[in-house]
């Protein structure tokens, strides 16, 4: 029956699963304590769901932080940026080596690749739009906002926590923005046509 | 196991742990013991961990892998309470019955 602990909230096993697992030792296995095990673990996730925001990051003297539910996965969320992200990556670091490193033979490969690629008028949008909504989910498990009302004042507290993945992948999107946005510049304003 | 049927398992594990503090095998014998009842290991660490979120009880430091638990003041009160409304219910459900 102890396996059945598994399917119980991690906060739960972390604090009961090693007394229930005692507990099981001394009860014999049944059909009965089975599916009360599983009964128990729906309840406890239903607990676990409907358990008001609570202060995760505490910050000194400040108010309480409020946790939402995307502070939970931020690993989850990070690869997910990452997979968004990783077109415009590929084209942008294919094109640096195409035509600015001048790799030869690459640029007569990428192009029908390109040209077939970039053909639906999504695309274009898509990859250029990729590395902003990539950094906004990507930074969304990082940050928590702490609001509260004494002597007459709002206070609003900011916390910020760092995960190696999500931090790497925000610095990957503030590249690709900024190369991007760089690029945009260069081309309509210094190489639009005058007049 | 239902909660209005007057075997909540809340109710009986502060039941028990009024008698002095006990780890979970010990409560599931006591239980059985004064209920003819016997909890399941979800059920009975589902009303642990409620209860000791609730501020009734509280766990005590670990005996090897045993933790025991026991009731707190809070707990002791909210148990009175909860056993003299269920004593007049049953003492008035008595009286009825017999006059019936």
């Amino acid at each position: 029956m102890r396996r059945h602990l598994r399917l119980y909230p991690p906060a739960w096993r972390a604090r009961y699963e090693a007394e229930v697992a005692d507990l099981l030792d001394d009860v014999p296995a049944s059909p009965r304590g089975v599916l009360d095990l599983v009964h128990g673990a729906i309840r406890e996730w239903a607990r676990a769901a409907s358990r008001p925001a609570v202060a995760r990051f505490q910050p000194v003297g400040g108010p309480p932080m409020l946790e939402h539910p995307l502070q939970r996965h931020p690993t989850t969320l990070a690869i997910l940026a990452l997979l968004l992200v990783g077109p415009t990556f590929v084209f942008i670091v294919a094109s640096l080596l195409a035509y600015e490193i001048g790799v030869p033979g690459l640029a007569a490969t990428i192009e029908p690749i390109v040209a077939a690629v970039t053909g639906p008028r999504w695309v274009d949008p898509f990859l250029l739009a990729a590395p902003f909504v990539a950094f906004l989910i990507a930074v969304s498990p990082l940050v928590s906002i702490g609001f509260a009302r004494g002597d007459g004042e709002l206070r609003v507290t900011i916390g910020f926590r760092a995960r190696a993945l999500n931090v790497v992948v925000l610095a990957l999107c503030i590249a690709l923005g900024g190369l991007l946005a760089g690029y945009l510049l260069v081309e309509f304003m210094f190489e639009a046509p005058l007049g | 196991m239902s909660e209005s049927d007057g075997r909540d398992p809340g109710l009986l594990v502060l039941i028990s742990l009024a008698g002095g503090p006990k780890h979970g095998h010990a409560i599931l014998l006591d239980v059985a013991g004064f209920t003819g009842l016997r909890l399941g290991p979800g059920t009975l660490y589902g009303a642990l961990a409620r209860l000791e979120e609730s501020g009734l009880i509280e766990a005590l430091p670990a005996d090897g892998r045993r933790r025991p638990y026991r009731l707190t003041e809070v707990g002791a009160t909210a148990l009175r309470g909860r056993l003299s409304g269920l004593e007049a219910a049953v003492r008035v459900g008595l009286r009825r019955i017999e006059v019936a």
